[in-house]
């Protein structure tokens, strides 16, 4: 896997990772890298064809400087606008987006659910930790009701966002829901998405060790046991999380679809 | 990129055309092929003409959901090798400030179009200036920015092909800050022939030599190379203070002073290069009116009455560029009068820089302001006989 990453530039060491120890974000780039690497070996697609691109957040950090490919690291929650952007001009790139959940379901939302409506060609990655990592733990649009971060000092009163179901409803063609305690799974999961033509979306739902003061062996845990396959129940168990792949259709993408409008009006 | 359909592109000679049009028009000529907007009255007319035109011609026009998005889409389009644009108008150009500053500090070549209309809030629809600051120091933090004012049609057409040329040439975000009276102006445009237009791309690395193992983002020159996305140059976008390879770890005050400065100063330090004006019955005048955009068109003619009717010793000079202020090339051209005269579209913007620029080379700076209303030339000709009768 080194060779996707910049372990070193001309100005010193890159590595090891800004991210916190016990952080999921650096598994989610793992499992990334080794579902590119399969897409890369097995599709003929070339290093040079891919993109990444994220907005702001811990999981944005990912492609601030350590990748090895054609990347940026832009505004917060723009991550998606951007990547319609580099889609409207070269078509052929497969872009990646990180993103997390404050980022794409908040300040980012209204670009989020337009990405999924036009069925844009773009692979949306959320590291779904449940709050605002980065600025210092505070409650987040995925933050369960109750829950007390340093912005909830009593309790969150808000209801949490299920961002599959909104993908879904927005118009996504590809939405699985994984854990970083699944890594076969999500490794699965992200290489269907970049191989889907239109809008993937693949929630990772991710362990902030920090802000909740656990270990993250024991948050690891709990990301197992809180959640429930969609394959065992059709119904969802009581307090837990659903987990799997909840959609794979076909739906014409957006730059499929101008194409047809070029080379009517071009000639 | 899809090839240039050049079948398509606006025939050399004389058309009719609203500003708006020619605005679009441009930026096909200039190679422009990716536009996002998002509609907002009195700029829409561009965005709807990019929409009929853009595909003909190879290009992808997309409405997007808000402006912030629009002008995020220049982002990526551009480090994917496309010109891009959007036009707006100043509540969206408000939007649009978080985009400008990434867009410097990125140094991402982009060419938005402000069709300027009255503020604050709301305002109204009609025309205004009132965002020639909010152009310069609209964005969080240091940096510069290139801003362009026309004044007619033929100008709305050839501006827009020098903002994608200053764009390209010195990696910045470039502003045209037209106004509702030219973008709905109807006017003749004369368009010549492709050959006779000048068109500047981006520097690459591959141009100079340069391997993607060599390749420093943000290094190798003032205006550093660009590489764009697809070409194996693994380059990286980050608008975090950063080394020349892009590197954001180990900082320190010298590479974050480094950096910024530079980008600052291949703007600041090249005015002469950037920014034109334009002059007449300059010479040995007592007396000046500095104006720019559509007031130019009203001024001038308070200027020639001012001087054949009322025999009064003034002249006339036009901002082309309006950022990076050209001061120096003022200071060049007025030596030592009277009375300054601005009239603006606002109560007195450009005014500010202008006494920067020139209060030890004049008695007295007179602003002749007017909001949501082109001046007539008789406002300015009432202002000028008034302090000079």
């Amino acid at each position: 896997m080194l060779k996707y990453l910049k372990e070193r530039g001309p100005s010193g060491a890159r590595l090891p990772l800004i991210l916190c120890p016990g952080c999921g974000a650096g598994q989610v780039l793992n499992y990334t890298l080794h579902a590119v690497d399969k897409i890369i070996h097995e599709d003929g697609i070339r290093k040079e064809d891919l993109a990444f691109i994220s907005g702001v957040g811990c999981s944005a950090r990912l492609t601030s400087h350590y990748l090895n490919f054609d990347s940026a690291w832009t505004l917060h929650g723009r991550a998606l606008a951007i990547a319609t952007g580099a889609l409207l001009a070269n078509p052929e790139l497969k872009v990646i987006v990180f993103t997390g959940d404050g980022d794409v379901a908040a300040i980012g939302g209204n670009h989020f659910i337009h990405a999924c409506r036009r069925n844009i060609n773009v692979t949306i990655l959320c590291v779904n930790n449940g709050l605002y990592g980065m600025t210092g733990g505070q409650v987040a649009p995925t933050t369960p009701a109750g829950i007390e971060t340093t912005t909830t000092p009593y309790g969150n009163v808000e209801a949490e966002f299920d961002l599959c179901k909104l993908a879904q409803t927005a118009g996504a063609t590809y939405i699985a829901r994984w854990t970083t305690a699944h890594p076969r799974q999500t490794i699965k999961s992200i290489t269907k998405a970049i191989r889907k033509k239109g809008a993937a979306f693949v929630e990772i739902l991710s362990q902030c060790p920090v802000h909740n003061k656990t270990s993250p062996v024991e948050m690891l845990h709990n990301l197992k046991k809180n959640t429930v396959s969609i394959k065992k129940t059709k119904q969802s168990e009581k307090g837990k999380i659903r987990i799997g792949e909840f959609c794979d259709i076909t739906r014409p993408e957006w730059t499929a679809k101008y194409q047809h409008i070029i080379d009517q009006y071009s000639r | 990129m899809t090839h240039p359909q050049e079948k398509h592109f606006l025939k050399p000679g004389v058309h009719y055309l609203q500003g708006s049009q020619a605005c679009a028009e441009g930026a096909i000529m200039a190679g422009c092929r990716v536009y996002a907007g998002y509609p907002i009255t009195p700029a829409s007319e561009i965005m709807e003409h990019a929409a009929l035109r853009f595909p003909k011609v190879g290009g992808r026009f997309i409405q997007m959901e808000d402006e912030i998005s629009s002008a995020s889409v220049l982002l990526g389009a551009s480090w994917a090798g496309a010109k891009a644009m959007t036009a707006t108008s100043s509540p969206g150009f408000s939007l649009m400030q978080e985009v400008i500053s990434f867009a410097i500090m990125t140094e991402t070549p982009l060419v938005i179009v402000d069709v300027q209309r009255p503020g604050p809030g709301q305002g109204y629809i009609t025309t205004s200036q009132e965002d020639v600051m909010q152009a310069r120091w609209g964005h969080h933090g240091e940096g510069s920015i290139i801003a362009l004012s026309p004044s007619s049609v033929q100008e709305m057409f050839e501006f827009t092909i020098e903002a994608f040329n200053l764009a390209e040439h010195w990696r910045s975000p470039v502003l045209l800050m037209a106004e509702e009276t030219v973008a709905h102006m109807r006017e003749r445009v004369r368009v010549p022939s492709q050959r006779q237009i000048k068109i500047i791309n981006r520097k690459k690395p591959q141009d100079l030599g340069i391997t993607p193992e060599q390749y420093l983002p943000y290094g190798h020159d003032t205006i550093p190379p660009m590489a764009n996305w697809g070409e194996g140059y693994n380059v990286n976008h980050v608008s975090l203070v950063h080394y020349a390879d892009g590197k954001i770890t180990q900082y320190n005050p010298e590479m974050h002073f480094e950096n910024v400065r530079r980008v600052q100063q291949k703007i600041e330090n090249n005015i002469s290069k950037i920014a034109r004006l334009e002059a007449k019955f300059i010479e040995g005048c007592r007396h000046l009116v500095i104006c720019y955009g559509s007031v130019s068109r009203t001024a001038i003619e308070a200027v020639i009455e001012a001087r054949e009717e009322y025999g009064i010793d003034i002249g006339y000079l036009k901002l082309i560029t309006l950022w990076p202020f050209p001061e120096e090339q003022l200071r060049k051209v007025v030596k030592k009068v009277d009375t300054i005269f601005v009239p603006e579209m606002n109560l007195g913007m450009m005014k500010h820089p202008i006494t920067e620029a020139l209060r030890d080379r004049c008695k007295k700076i007179i602003a002749i302001p007017s909001l949501g209303n082109l001046h007539a030339p008789e406002d300015i000709l009432d202002s000028i006989c008034k302090e000079l009768k």
